[in-house]
């Protein structure tokens, strides 16, 4: 065994950056808390998406060859963090992802059946991605399957595309967001086998870890934005005489949500570059990246909430409506306990590097 | 943003198996030696590596060091941590003051042994009644022509029974002038009127309480202009807590002791991996593949990797909080035996973890409490100061 070094630069190149300033600006003036408020209960919003389709947003993170930009999986965070802080309705994420999963089977020469390719890279047919499909069969709720007309799953161990000709109806949800039931067996959803085998489980593997980088990075806007707005309110409101942030009980929690939205960023950053650039080196830190993006921002919306006192819990707060979107965008994949289940990988690497350790070397037990 | 690997050179290489090989000569690994943010190095690396100028290997070899790169610090870190050897000389932190204000004599008799780390040296903060509010200290140091006479008490000197030197903070003032009137001074541990007597803390560790009695110094041990103890002071304080510590290169961005702390804490991870393998459940299969353990072990390497995402002052917060948090979880996975001690037979990995449960809560205490970090990130944030 020798030592292996890494780098650890998480820092922005100058058009990431410019990338960063162009998408803060527009969806700041095309998609304000009213737009959000607009768009429920079923969590989209037609106007806003054509304004995507026509900035481009939608092929930014699509390879050339399928007629896309050229960029990947950290333009697409970069994507996820502004669309997170505006809480923007609109199924971007989920359709990059899942376009970005039948670019490299088309580019790989699947046959996508009746899909019409060129629709969906103009957003005109938005796609979708069913995660909880590598646990379970028969019908299951899929993020923006109710916008969505074509979703990619993965079922008796094949990557599969679903698709209908009407919208699906929306399944009710505490966040607003556009999820629906897809049910195989539903006369009016359309199957077809894309590929199977070993190399179908592999590309549902990667694409299945750049949803929840992506999912992670809208999670982390969510904990820009409730926090900025939880700090903005302890500094200006008073009691006992003095501004609350003034209180440690106050403080420290706002300390620590900023800890949570700091760690959830670098963590999301880290795992799309190293997904991108060595997909086989730790894949694990996507559901490391998303668990911590979950459990960051239930807990701190929640003490976003708390922080505004009683203010916090009504409907025209805006902090209670990130606290509403937190669950619904962060719990969709199947939860935190599906993600530690896929760190389990990690742990059997490890316990392999342990036991060859152990041959070379002796160890004190005492 | 670059996470690449870094492709050691043929030099690199042949350092890292030179060391490799001194270390594995030089000493066994043991699980007992998991606090690696904290513990001394035996003095046998020590003074191995001294003679190597790989104490500060940052430092040229004129200066005492072995004039190596931010990839050959790592490297060392990296090996150190492979063998269960714990890295702290604890002069990192005193040589840029010393540099930036140490006396002429300072400099030329005691700061070479210092760069080297054959020399040794220790903290005199905190007293007994102030801890974090480190400017209310008490001890005072009175001038007589040419030497200053010290007397008082200082709480929590750990290494204090075998430093070579105390970096000692005094009082040359009045008391109601608070941080106007501190002055350092590098204090030989074995001046007459130096006593250090063990306080034994949870973990088995040994800290001290130094008294000091009449000892009289020369003002060349004086550290930095009188009354400016406090600026004098913040040079190592600051790299400590790790502020500003922004790099793009193989440096953990987690600060020092954010660092330190997710070593040890990895090492409970290895620890508590060790055993699952070692065991098997009644079904006969390894409890590697018990679903409980699973989750137990997965929740700690989220949040260990975590630690390593949380940048600058963060990181000593987060990991001593996530290192005490998950002794408690990985000891509760292992019960009941999680909580026999070291040594002990059929203990978890020798006892380490809990072993580690103990240790665990002082890393949130030392250095500044985490609420005193929380306050200074409440200030970065543009809040205002606590009421």
């Amino acid at each position: 065994m020798t030592t292996t070094l890494r780098r650890n630069d998480y820092a922005l190149s100058d058009e990431q950056d410019q990338l960063v300033a162009m998408l803060r600006s527009l969806f700041s003036e095309q998609s304000p808390i009213s737009v959000v408020r607009d768009a429920e209960p079923l969590g989209f919003d037609e106007k806003l998406w054509a304004t995507v389709r026509e900035n481009g947003l939608l092929t930014i993170s699509l390879p050339d060859s399928v007629g896309g930009d050229g960029g990947g999986l950290i333009e697409l965070v970069l994507m996820g963090f502004e669309i997170g802080r505006a809480a923007a309705p609109v199924p971007l994420l989920d359709h990059v992802v899942a376009m970005r999963a039948l670019g490299r089977l088309v580019d790989s020469g699947v046959e996508l059946g009746s899909f019409n390719w060129e629709s969906g890279l103009a957003g005109e047919t938005i796609v979708s991605i069913a995660p909880i499909s590598t646990w379970e069969l028969g019908a299951e709720l899929v993020p923006s399957g109710a916008v969505a007309r074509a979703v990619i799953g993965f079922k008796d161990d094949a990557i599969v595309l679903m698709t209908r000709d009407s919208r699906a109806p929306q399944a009710p949800n505490d966040g607003g967001s556009p999820l629906a039931w897809w049910d195989p067996s539903d006369p009016a959803v359309q199957v077809t086998t894309l590929l199977a085998g070993e190399q179908a489980a592999q590309l549902w593997d990667l694409t299945h870890r750049e949803w929840r980088i992506a999912t992670a990075s809208s999670l982390v806007g969510i904990l820009a934005s409730s926090g900025e707005i939880a700090r903005a309110y302890a500094v200006e409101r008073q009691a006992f005489g003095v501004r609350i942030a003034q209180f440690q009980a106050i403080s420290h929690d706002l300390v620590d949500m900023h800890m949570d939205e700091l760690t959830s960023r670098n963590m999301t950053l880290k795992a799309a570059w190293l997904t991108e650039n060595e997909p086989e080196f730790r894949p694990e830190l996507a559901s490391m990246a998303m668990a911590q993006a979950t459990r960051a921002v239930l807990r701190s919306t929640a003490k976003a909430v708390h922080v505004h006192g009683g203010m916090g819990i009504t409907l025209e707060a805006d902090v209670s409506l990130f606290y509403r979107k937190a669950s619904s965008w962060s719990l969709v994949g199947g939860g935190v306990r599906r993600d530690l289940q896929d760190i389990g990988r990690a742990i059997d690497r490890r316990a392999g590097e342990r036991a060859r350790w152990h041959e070379n070397n002796a160890i004190v037990k005492g | 943003m670059d996470f690449s690997q870094v492709e050691l050179t043929a030099e690199q290489q042949a350092f890292e198996k030179e060391i490799r090989d001194l270390l594995s000569t030089s000493w066994t690994p043991n699980y007992a030696h998991i606090a690696l943010d904290h513990d001394r190095s035996p003095d046998s690396v020590r003074l191995a590596m001294a003679k190597r100028g790989w104490v500060h290997p940052e430092l040229s070899e004129g200066e005492g060091g072995a004039g190596l790169g931010e990839i050959e610090q790592e490297i060392i870190t990296a090996l150190f941590e492979e063998f269960y050897i714990a890295n702290n000389a604890n002069n990192s932190l005193l040589i840029p003051t010393l540099e930036q204000h140490g006396s002429a004599w300072l400099k030329e008799n005691i700061l070479p042994g210092i760069r080297t780390g054959e020399l040794t040296t220790c903290l005199g903060y905190s007293e007994p009644d102030n801890g974090s509010d480190i400017a209310a200290a008490k001890t005072r140091a009175v001038q007589d022509g040419d030497v200053w006479v010290i007397n008082g008490q200082k709480m929590w000197t750990t290494w204090g029974n075998e430093s070579d030197y105390v970096f000692l903070l005094a009082r040359t003032g009045p008391i109601e002038e608070k941080h106007r009137t501190l002055t350092m001074f590098l204090v030989p541990m074995d001046a007459p009127g130096v006593e250090a007597t063990p306080v034994w803390i949870l973990g088995g560790g040994r800290t001290n309480v130094t008294f000091y009695s009449d000892v009289t110094i020369s003002d060349n041990y004086r550290i930095g202009p009188v009354n400016e103890g406090w600026s004098v002071m913040s040079t190592p304080l600051a790299t400590e807590h790790g502020a500003g510590v922004v790099t793009e290169g193989v440096v953990p961005i987690n600060g020092s002791m954010g660092a330190g702390f997710s070593r040890t804490f990895e090492k409970l991870i290895d620890g508590a991996i060790d055993w699952a393998a070692s065991r098997k459940g009644a079904d006969g299969r390894s409890r590697l593949e018990d679903p409980l353990v699973r989750l137990a072990l997965a929740e700690a390497m989220l949040d260990l990797e975590v630690c390593w995402n949380a940048e600058g002052e963060l990181g000593k917060p987060m990991a001593a909080e996530a290192l005490a948090a998950n002794a408690d979880r990985l000891a509760d996975m292992a019960a009941p035996e999680g909580i026999l001690d070291f040594g002990v037979d059929g203990s978890i990995a020798a006892g380490i973890i809990a072993s580690e449960r103990q240790h665990a809560p002082g890393s949130a205490i030392y250095g500044g409490t985490t609420e005193i970090y929380r306050n200074n990130l409440a200030r970065r944030l543009g809040l205002p100061r606590p009421y």
